[in-house]
């Protein structure tokens, strides 16, 4: 079933980190002005297995409703293909000499789809808007302006944001913030701000993206019309429309049946085949997920598991799992083995020193001996006066996907070796809370997936102490590591940067929270009667970028 | 009304003395083929499952073909999203399949049962409080009922079945109640409790061996009936995925793109497997019941009975 | 006056059952592991405050019984809550979803109806024929097939032809005229509702076959043939007539199954309507949503059951006697 992708960073952020830093504040235009020679007009259909939740931006959590609001708000930046920071509505910007104040020159004459002034104003309401409410209705985005002191527009066209202290990561994190029309929510802005989240912004949306959002019919459709006063590079097509499916087989048989033009990631690796040999076009690229076996890592928990902490048996697990076998089966081959939790595919802050812990139940066996952990009568190991049984926790909406798959292949194989996994399907937030129960004592092995931003930042944060009961599924928690994190959070200098980054990297691999199990690719698939979709950080379709419907066209 | 079985154990009854009903099975079976034929997949699915193991050409769990791949000569129903060989799987899922619906079934029947024939024997205020408990449930639609809690309590086997049981039982109750207020007045019931008999006594002797074959028909046709819903149950996600019963192949290959990849054969035998079996089961129940007692109409509003699946003929050559 | 007393005590019933089932539903849902708030305060830098402004918010600090009757009370205002997951009403949601599912239920409840009755008068009238024993087979063979399997056939059968999902074709920035509209649902509602109808018409089939063949065998019947009147007045007159009486009551005894196929077959098909936000609700634990859902469905249910309670007094003379 479709579930709320919760891993989703768009959903929520924790805190900052830097990004290709100063120098790569090039104004490069977002490169889609189509030459006279493209066909203009036609309705891109996009098909899609999750949903909008709510159309405000401050109550939202699934993809789909943000991808919505960064083609329908503006951004002060975006991202291209190749994952460089680049204008939207602000066309440069820099920094003052001590790193605290950000200065963004927007668009000139800009105008909402209403007609009225879309200025920096705007931006700088929304920023500010965000602060003041930042521990009660707005407490959604805060992250995204953590360390942000205020936020004023001088005049049509500046905006300035000032922190209290350097944060490296300002750009992509203003990336994620969709700037509203001051006219229409500065209304619900009054007293508490409990207005805010009530405010249902229903269609038609007066919107200052390439694209309005003209028609919303829950569960079935969001139609999105090019928008006439946008301020940016008009769109070759008259319109896109999402339509809504409950399984990704509906999708897939109506992308084939020609309903459909083209299907929002994931297209499922069973299909890859079918869709080939339809003639349709399906691009299936290194993505920055990844699936994990997590092991309690908390000191304090029961005795009963207590042995989950011995690195001897961290280690014998990695080396008992057959990610080649995940791969190909769960996978169908579209994936790559996991290793370290910043993806390779994210670029210069994937440390490429950590590879994939190879395949070996002998080592494993060998290993679990060393622990002193010897096999009993019954074909389980023996581990502190009782047998080596564990139960895996799984949220139901991966379960239904490949995840059961990946377990019936571990399972076997840690059976082998005396070690015997139960698994335990629950839904997600009764999963969550399972893992965080009696803080992190209980639980002792799960099994889950993450979607990390292209920006190390918010992987690395889910380790911090500070994360318990937000997004710390592990029960790990390292004053060095904590440490390390507010180190490359303010660590400006990208060189410097990514030196803590695969420091923290190194940690974790060696502390073993986390067994990355793969990296499964980001395979997409569209009509080939259309121009090939740009893929941003692994998906053409997602709150990265409006890159993507902006520049694509008929052929 | 005739009676399409001259039964000479009712012609006994005029005389104060309870009917024997040996041979009545037999009896059934001989009259009607129906009957023979709804046993004899009954049993083939059982025996089925319990040499599964060792006839299976390959395992149930494990990967031993391309996923998906087509049926061959190796793979007579090809192989699921796992690469697990669908032929195995069907017989291997039967297992528990059945266990299930057994399971569930002996739930139902001993409450439904036990509820009858208190409410039926006591009467009063006994049998008006479990029938207005019997009918309030019987209102409360029954997937989406069993959906509900199976989700509150979480996937599991053992949830299923309870929760299953607990929506089955009442027409049972009410088919045993019937049957067990019409007894009550026979003249052996009634010359047992002249004698002082104690109430247990009496419906152990006298009520039990009577109301059997009926509640031996009702639990077939419940068979058949919780068999269905584990199916559905399965396909919503609210069962145990690990296990393999013929409910989660079905709800494999619905989220595993099976209709989009192509692959029928992930779809197909598994709905007739399912048919096959519930058809059985309706077969053998239906076939007891007629022949228990062809005054049983299909409602009458003071007997307002839930049946979910009605009483299908009449006559010699009625199924 | 004996007719009244019926309509009354039935009615009765009718509100007794309602009302069991709101309290049923009412602790269904509030005795569980884990509860969606957990997911509404997971923000980061979430103060203990902060969450239990989100518990007071939605009155799950108070105690039970006090719940319960503010439960009573909002449901007399029509107020089913907020929904955990997009903080819009439970009522306007579902009974939105409610619009779209009745009619695709609707048609298929009466296509299965239709095609049970001429089914079975079809087996009645060619009895212990070939026709019968087709006719009859296949309807128990229908209704045996998992629902969710004869979705999933449809969808292999018509996949190209017909559209796989949805309600409407929803890709149009303009509005279509209204048959054209019209045409555009039915279209998408073909596969949903042909899947209820072949799903539920086998028992009408059998109760139709059964009634008949009573009805056929009647002394006024022989009597009618031995006259020399034509028999096929005489089948529809008396004997079609006489099967209403039980198709009522069966119809109202399915409908439960009817509701859970129609659940099943929403999934299947993607549309839009309370089984689809039920299932979604499920996953998401939106709690208010699926005590919505399940409440409405039920009453629904039990309504439709007094309604047929209503028709059949009308139908069956026997009542007043």
């Amino acid at each position: 079933m479709s579930g709320l992708r919760k891993h989703r960073p768009a959903a929520l952020l924790a805190a900052a980190a830097a990004v290709l830093a100063v120098a790569a504040c090039s104004s490069g235009g977002s490169g889609s002005s189509g030459g006279s020679t493209v066909k203009q007009g036609g309705v891109f259909r996009m098909g899609t297995s999750s949903t909008i939740d709510s159309l405000n931006p401050f109550i939202a959590f699934q993809s789909d409703a943000y991808t919505t609001f960064e083609y329908i708000y503006p951004t002060l930046v975006q991202y291209t293909p190749s994952l460089k920071i680049v204008e939207n509505f602000a066309r440069s910007w820099n920094t003052s000499p001590d790193g605290r104040t950000w200065t963004f020159t927007t668009q000139p004459n800009a105008k909402w789809s209403d007609g009225k002034p879309l200025t920096a104003a705007d931006a700088a309401w929304t920023f500010s808007t965000i602060l003041k409410f930042a521990d009660g209705a707005t407490a959604n985005s805060a992250g995204y302006v953590a360390h942000m002191k205020s936020a004023t527009a001088p005049n049509a066209t500046t905006l300035v944001l000032s922190y209290s202290q350097p944060v490296a990561n300002v750009l992509s994190q203003v990336q994620q913030v969709p700037i509203l029309p001051e006219h229409v929510w500065a209304q619900h802005a009054t007293g508490n701000g409990k207005a805010l989240k009530t405010f249902q912004n229903t269609a038609p949306i007066v919107s200052g993206g390439p694209f309005v959002l003209t028609k919303y019919t829950p569960k079935q459709v969001a139609l999105f019309k090019r928008n006439a006063s946008f301020y940016g590079p008009k769109p070759h097509i008259d319109g896109f429309g999402l339509q809504f499916f409950q399984t990704t087989d509906a999708e897939v048989t109506a992308l084939k049946s020609g309903q459909l033009d083209g299907v929002e990631v994931p297209v499922p690796p069973t299909s890859v085949a079918t869709l080939k040999a339809a003639h349709f076009t399906v691009r299936s690229s290194p993505g920055i997920a990844f699936d994990d076996f997590i092991i309690n890592s908390s000191p304090d928990q029961q005795a009963s598991h207590k042995e989950l902490l011995n690195p001897l048996l961290r280690q014998a697990f990695d080396h008992a799992i057959n990610r080649q076998a995940v791969v190909a089966t769960s996978l169908l081959g579209h994936g790559k083995p996991g290793s370290t939790i910043i993806p390779p595919a994210t670029g210069q802050w994937s440390d490429p020193s950590i590879k994939p812990v190879p395949f070996s139940l002998a080592t494993a066996g060998q290993l679990l001996d060393k622990a002193g952990y010897k096999m009993g009568p019954d074909g389980l190991r023996v581990a502190d006066g009782h047998p080596m049984s564990y139960t895996v926790i799984m949220p139901s909406d991966l379960a239904g996907e490949y995840l059961n798959r990946t377990f019936q292949i571990i399972q076997p194989d840690f059976k082998k070796i005396g070690v015997q996994l139960n698994l335990k399907v629950l839904d997600p937030s009764a999963a969550y809370d399972a893992i965080t129960a009696n803080n992190y004592r209980n639980f002792e092995i799960s099994m889950w997936d993450w979607f990390p931003l292209t920006d190390p930042d918010f992987m690395l944060s889910v380790l911090t102490c500070n994360s318990f009961d937000v997004w710390n599924d592990t029960g790990y928690c390292s004053k060095a590591y904590d440490n390390l994190y507010s180190q490359q959070s303010a660590a400006v200098n990208p060189a410097q940067r990514q030196q803590v980054v695969y420091q923290m990297q190194q940690m974790i691999a060696s502390a073993q929270p986390y067994l990355v199990i793969d990296y499964p690719d980001s395979i997409e698939a569209q009509s080939s009667h259309w121009s090939l979709l740009p893929e941003v950080g692994g998906g053409s379709f997602n709150s990265m970028s409006t890159i993507p419907m902006v520049s694509v066209h008929r052929l | 009304m005739t009676l399409p079985i001259q039964d000479p154990a009712l012609a006994a009854e005029g005389l104060g003395v309870p009917p024997r009903r040996h041979g009545f099975l037999r009896s059934v079976l001989r009259e009607r083929k129906a009957a023979v034929i709804g046993l004899a997949i009954i049993v083939f699915f059982i025996l089925l499952s319990v040499i599964a193991p060792y006839i299976s050409p390959y395992s149930a769990t494990a990967q031993t073909c391309p996923v998906y791949a087509p049926p061959s000569s190796r793979h007579w129903l090809g192989c699921d999203d796992g690469g697990i060989d669908m032929l195995s799987e069907l017989m291997q899922g039967g297992r528990i399949s059945l266990v299930v619906g057994f399971a569930a079934t002996f739930v139902a029947m001993v409450i439904g049962g036990g509820v009858g024939i208190l409410s039926g024997y006591f009467g009063r205020w006994i049998d008006t409080g479990l029938m207005r408990v019997t009918d309030y449930l019987l209102v409360i639609p029954d997937l989406v009922f069993a959906v509900v809690i199976a989700d509150l309590w979480g996937p599991s086997l053992f949830h299923v079945i309870i929760v299953i049981g607990i929506l089955e039982w009442t027409s049972t109750a009410r088919i045993i109640r019937a049957q067990v207020m019409s007894l009550k007045e026979r003249a052996y019931v009634k010359r047992a409790q002249a004698i002082g008999s104690s109430p247990a006594r009496v419906i152990t002797r006298h009520i039990l061996p009577q109301v059997g074959p009926l509640l031996m028909a009702n639990t077939v046709l419940t068979i058949a009936l919780v068999i269905y819903l584990e199916t559905a149950l399965a396909f919503l996600g609210l069962e145990d995925p690990t296990v393999t019963t013929w409910g989660t192949i079905l709800e494999h290959a619905f989220e595993r793109t099976a209709i989009s990849s192509g692959a029928w054969w992930a779809i197909v035998p598994d709905g007739f497997v399912i048919a096959i079996v519930i058809v059985g089961c309706f077969l053998l129940g239906q076939a007891i019941e007629d022949a228990l007692n062809p005054r049983l109409k299909v409602a009458h509003l003071s007997v307002r009975r839930w049946r979910i699946r009605p009483l299908a003929g009449r006559g010699p050559g009625a199924i | 006056m004996r007719g009244a007393d019926y309509i009354v005590k039935r009615g009765f019933f009718a509100l007794v059952t309602i009302y069991v089932a709101i309290t049923i539903n009412f602790f269904l849902f509030r005795v569980l592991p884990g509860n969606a708030v957990t997911d509404l305060s997971r923000v980061p830098h979430a103060s203990p405050a902060l969450r239990h402004a989100l518990l007071t918010e939605f009155g799950l600090d108070k105690p039970k019984w006090e719940q319960y009757l503010i439960y009573l009370k909002n449901l007399a205002h029509g107020n089913m809550g907020i929904s955990f997951a997009n903080q819009q009403p439970v009522s306007h949601l579902l009974l939105a979803d409610l619009k779209n599912t009745i009619p695709m239920v609707t048609v298929g409840t009466v296509a299965a109806i239709i095609l049970g009755v001429f089914t079975g008068v079809l087996a009645a009238w060619r009895r212990t024929s070939a026709s019968d024993h087709l006719s009859t087979n296949t309807a128990i063979f229908f209704y045996a097939f998992p629902t969710q399997w004869l979705g999933l056939m449809l969808l292999i059968l018509f996949a190209g032809i017909l559209p796989a999902g949805g309600m409407s074709d929803p890709f149009l920035f303009t509005a279509e005229p209204f048959w054209q509209h019209l045409a555009d649902i039915g279209k998408h509602m073909f596969l949903p509702a042909a899947t209820l109808m072949l799903t539920a018409f086998g028992s009408y089939t059998l109760v139709v076959r059964s009634s008949m063949l009573e009805t056929l065998g009647e002394d006024y019947v022989l009597t009618a043939r031995a006259k020399g009147l034509p028999v096929r007045r005489v089948v529809w007159r008396h004997a079609v007539r006489n099967a209403l009486l039980p198709m009522v009551t069966l119809i109202a005894l399915e409908l439960g199954f009817i509701v859970g196929g129609a659940l099943l077959v929403e999934v299947i098909f993607s549309w839009p309507g309370i089984g689809l936000a039920m299932y979604s609700a499920i996953g998401q634990r939106d709690y208010p949503m699926l005590q919505g859902g399940f409440l409405i469905l039920t009453v629904s249910v039990i309504l439709l059951n007094f309604a047929a309670d209503l028709l059949y007094f009308r139908l069956d003379p026997r009542i007043s006697t």
